[in-house]
């Protein structure tokens, strides 16, 4: 069972340096969190095409294009997509918690962000089992760097993951259930240095303390 | 055709389209629907395979027929549903197999999920039923649904539209619940009562998973119940479909055994699957069909069966309640979504919600309250009124099985109330007077009741959805009315064996020590059969007494409830309360709401109410705001602390209302998340932080079209407008907003934020403040409105 990482959580909310008392009601949250659902997940792996600057996933119906895709996907010769979300009841909790306590409802809304992550990395753990062989790149989602935001229908649709997890893109480009990851893993048979670093890259930048106040965690 | 022949007898389905499609070249997340066009020979050659294979009902291509999937196609619903559903018809020329609609989700989350409404889901589907029934379709299958409400919404408007019979199947994974959160029984008890007329499973997962599920439906349902699981999981590698043919048809048959008579294949079965099904059902016949009839209530993730005492919370009313009355005037439906909670949290297991007051129109308020409601609160509702417009509209967006309080034994209301009872599936609460008013006698009560049963009967409600209400009369006014009350509700229980509602509270009116009375009366009442009783859970000496019943009844096995609830209460006698000497400043800061509350109501019998929030709320929070800008409180703090201000506030409110004066209110503020953005945690944190220096702001809520916003400011000529983006993506909404608030003739302050808000973006699309946080919107609004 995963359980969402509570230092990031708080570190996410500002309150890394809070007292017990927070840390503590954290805790008893992330247990709540994680006894009443899981985070889920879909992933496939596709052959991966070099045309110039352009990646495409033979057969998948996606291209992926741009200096990101580029930089990350250099001498890969397959990638995978996956899909991760807490679905639509961590957002009935977080809408319930919202009418009880706002207090909790930030905080259990951090802990939304740390457990998509963490499921996103267990799903990364299962493609490593299948593929032992190869290296995995940093996981790189649509809106990180010049990887446009308006892949996303085609990645859900290549996932089919809104009859699989429940997962929909709104008009505007948003995942819905809001705690929703998609993400490209390159796949490659050398190792891979990470490459990931800043703001551009974090599930938390949409309401992350640090940036609002113009400073980063440093991650 | 014959309507009735999926109701005898073994029935076989087509299997998958699409994963059969995309065997044969269709690329993922290419739109089948297309095909209908292009290649429609491919499709009448699936279809021929699959009659061969003992197919008896074809799924015409229309799964993605909607308006919300067709969009960039340049295909309308009624071109798709006509070329599919005639190609089904080609290939089955010259056999008698029928053809359904496929009907499958729009793709787009409902409220409040989404932003989809339930009418606008209710309009695509009626475009598509329409279509449906004008192409030949036989029957209408509604299926992969993973939202019960878009399946009420697709089942009503199958039903309303048309007269084809409309199966309906939704998509369970392996925790025994859907996507949404929506149980069994729960979809089971729902959508029959709604009129479908067979429901099951399909897709998700294999026949060995779905088989316990399958089981659990069939015991829910009086409906023939359809099984179309997936072949098993697909590989993320292979994408191949676990299951075989002989595998997948050897674990549908314990399904045959649980009572489905309904079947088919979904992702990843092809006409090789069919034909193994057809060979392992041939001679069988169906199982005998043991569905348990029980009385219940249902949200989708809350099913209620009504097999021992549940208690109906009755505060959702604004009669003889002032602070409830204003709000219904002034549209203020947080504050009764926070009475609903309260009685969720202190216990109450069905609310009853009633909003009819003068001045309030009902049809238009009880729905809008229900769907408030049902956003936040999981338990199931009964819907309180008079109107019949109201009850209609109120069962109409409600998601689940509600209840109707009430009809009563007058032909008239007999006739007005029971067929929207029988349309939307809700149980009624029958009252034990007519038009000749209240009989005086248990006798006479019962008579009444046993009038309801029948008429109930006659259209279709089954007796376990009859609740009779034998109706208290208050004690001191006719003292020999309480027994007969009492001796009305054992006849009723025993004679009728219907369930039985009891409002208890006005036993005891006008005389002192009414809990007592009140108390007393409610274990007479469970003693004599009462299992409905409604009551206000927030007294605690009622709640004791149901516990207490519970437990001497049986219905708490080994008294598990009772001893929790008072394990400890005999060992510590009143110890000193940690809150005894704490100030109203101290609670605020330390954001202890119930102290707050109850220091200010304290404060308040000294204190008048303008200078409790000037002189000693607004200084404390004030306080808690500085010490969040110097980094000595976080967040949650500063929003703990905002909640137990907004206890102080209340109390402040209630006080007013109570004496007949005008509210506090420091001046009116609008905030939304703008269109597209549909994060709006950030907006709802600046919304408590503001309500707390007591101003008065108006939720627009999150996705909100920019004319939307502009409506609503202008005609409550809102002076100060904060507006949130989280998202670059939708700051184009955001500055289009911003632009039409200022054409407006008296354009409102402009206040924005976000995290991708940046000061300069603020003043270049002609925003009059940035906020950061919810601290420096609270500065603004004092800078603007004081």
């Amino acid at each position: 069972m995963r359980r969402p990482d509570i230092s990031e959580a708080l570190r996410c909310l500002g309150a890394a340096r809070s007292g017990p008392e927070l840390r503590q009601q954290a805790e008893q949250l992330a247990d709540e969190l994680s006894a009443a659902l899981q985070p889920r997940s879909v992933w496939a792996v596709w052959p991966l095409v070099r045309t110039g600057d352009r990646f495409r996933l033979e057969g998948a119906g996606v291209t992926l294009s741009g200096s990101t895709a580029a930089r990350m996907l250099d001498g890969c010769e397959t990638a995978a997509l996956l899909a991760c979300t807490l679905g639509a009841r961590f957002d009935a909790m977080l809408r319930s918690a919202q009418a009880r306590d706002m207090a909790k409802a930030v905080l259990l809304d951090a802990l939304g962000s740390s457990f998509v992550e963490a499921g996103c990395d267990g799903t990364e753990e299962e493609i490593s089992a299948r593929f032992p062989a190869l290296h995995r790149t940093d996981r790189f989602s649509p809106g990180y760097g010049d990887l446009p935001l308006d892949l996303q229908p085609a990645l859900c649709a290549a996932l089919d993951a809104q009859r699989r997890l429940g997962l929909t893109v709104t008009d505007s480009l948003l995942l819905n259930p809001v705690k929703s990851v998609t993400a490209v893993i390159g796949l490659s048979p050398t190792p891979q240095p990470a490459r990931i670093r800043g703001c551009g890259y974090c599930n938390f930048r949409e309401n992350c303390q640090f940036r609002k106040e113009g400073t980063t965690c440093g991650r | 055709m014959d309507a009735d022949f999926f109701k005898q007898g073994i029935v076989l389905l087509d299997g998958a389209m699409g994963t059969v499609l995309q065997q044969r070249g269709l690329p993922p997340g290419g739109k089948p629907e297309l095909l209908n066009f292009t290649d429609p020979e491919l499709l009448r050659s699936i279809y021929r395979e699959y009659i061969a294979a003992g197919s008896q009902i074809l799924c015409a291509n229309t799964f993605g027929a909607s308006t919300p999937k067709l969009a960039g196609t340049g295909r309308t619903v009624d071109e798709v549903v006509s070329a599919a559903v005639a190609i089904a018809r080609e290939a089955a020329a010259g056999t008698d197999v029928k053809v359904s609609l496929d009907v499958g989700p729009l793709g787009e989350l409902l409220e409040p999920m989404g932003s989809l409404t339930f009418e606008r889901a209710y309009g695509y589907f009626q475009e598509i039923a329409l279509a449906g029934e004008r192409a030949g379709a036989d029957l209408v299958s509604i299926e992969t649904m993973t939202d019960l409400y878009e399946a009420k919404a697709a089942l009503l408007a199958v039903k309303e539209n048309t007269r084809l019979p409309v199966f309906v199947t939704m998509s369970f994974e392996a925790d025994g619940r859907t996507f949404t959160g929506c149980t069994l029984s729960s979809m089971a008890r729902t959508l029959e009562g709604l009129g479908a007329d067979a429901i099951g499973l399909n897709c998700s997962l294999g026949p060995d998973k779905l088989a316990p599920f399958l089981a659990e439906l069939c015991a829910c349902t009086r409906l023939p119940v359809i099984a179309k699981p997936n072949a098993g999981l697909p590989d993320p590698v292979t994408g191949r479909y676990g299951m075989g043919p002989e595998e997948f048809a050897a674990a549908l048959l314990p399904c045959l055994e649980a009572g489905v008579t309904i079947f088919g294949g979904c992702c990843g079965t092809s006409p090789d699957y069919i034909r193994r099904l057809r060979a392992a059902l041939d001679g069988k016949a169906p199982a005998p069909r043991r569905c348990r009839r029980e009385s219940f209530l249902c949200t989708p993730p809350c099913p209620v069966p009504l097999d021992g005492v549940r208690i109906i919370g009755e505060r959702v009313n604004p009669t003889g309640k002032k602070r409830f009355q204003q709000a219904l005037l002034e549209d203020d439906l947080d504050y009764i979504l926070d009475v609903a909670v309260q009685q969720e949290e202190a216990g109450a297991d069905i609310l009853d919600v009633n909003v009819g007051f003068p001045g309030v129109d009902e049809a238009s308020m009880l729905p809008r309250v229900v769907k408030k409601l049902q956003s936040v609160v999981s338990l199931p509702l009964q819907l309180d009124s008079s109107s019949p417009e109201a009850l209609e509209a109120g069962l109409r967006v409600y998601n689940g099985k509600a209840a109707v309080n009430s009809v009563n034994g007058d032909p008239e209301s007999l006739a007005r109330i029971l067929p929207i009872v029988k349309k939307y599936g809700a149980a009624v609460v029958g009252l034990t007077l007519d038009q000749n008013g209240i009989p005086q006698t248990a006798e006479g009560r019962v008579a009444i009741a046993r009038r309801i049963l029948d008429a109930a009967l006659a259209r279709g409600i089954p007796a376990e959805d009859v609740w009779i209400d034998c109706l208290t009369l208050t004690v001191s006014a006719q003292q020999e009315q309480a027994a007969e009350t009492l001796k009305a509700v054992r006849a009723v229980t025993e004679e009728l064996g219907l369930r039985t509602v009891l409002g208890v509270s006005n036993i005891s009116f006008g005389l002192p020590s009414r809990g007592l009375i009140t108390q007393s009366f409610l274990t007479q009442a469970l003693a004599a059969g009462l299992t409905l009783p409604i009551l206000n859970p927030n007294q605690r000496e009622m709640l004791d007494a149901v516990a207490a019943f519970r437990a001497l009844s049986g219905e708490d096995a080994q008294c598990r409830a009772y001893v929790e609830r008072f394990a400890g209460a005999d060992a510590a006698p009143a110890p000193v309360k940690p809150g005894q000497d704490m100030t109203l400043e101290d609670a605020i800061l330390r954001g202890l709401k119930g102290d707050a509350g109850r220091l200010a109501r304290q404060a308040l019998e000294a204190e008048d109410g303008l200078s409790l929030v000037e002189g000693r709320l607004i200084p404390a929070l004030d306080r808690v705001g500085e010490g969040y800008e110097t980094g000595r409180l976080f967040l949650p703090q500063l929003l703990s602390a905002a909640q137990a201000a907004q206890a102080v506030f209340e109390a402040v409110r209630a006080h007013l209302a109570d004496k007949g004066d005008a509210p506090v209110k420091k001046g009116r503020i609008a905030v939304a998340t703008v269109r597209g953005d549909i994060h709006d945690i950030g907006k709802n944190i600046v919304k408590t932080v503001l309500e707390n220096y007591g101003y008065d702001v108006a939720d627009l809520g999150r996705d909100v079209p920019p004319e939307d916003i502009v409506e609503a400011v202008a005609a409550k000529r809102i002076p100060l407008v904060g507006l949130s983006a989280l998202m670059t993506t939708t700051l184009p909404a955001m500055e289009e907003t911003t632009r039409l608030l200022k054409a407006l003739p008296n354009p409102p302050v402009v206040w924005v934020g976000g995290a991708v808000v940046t000061p300069e973006y603020a003043s270049s699309i002609g925003a009059d403040y940035y906020a950061r946080d919810a601290k420096q919107s609270v500065e603004i609004a004092k800078k603007v409105l004081g």
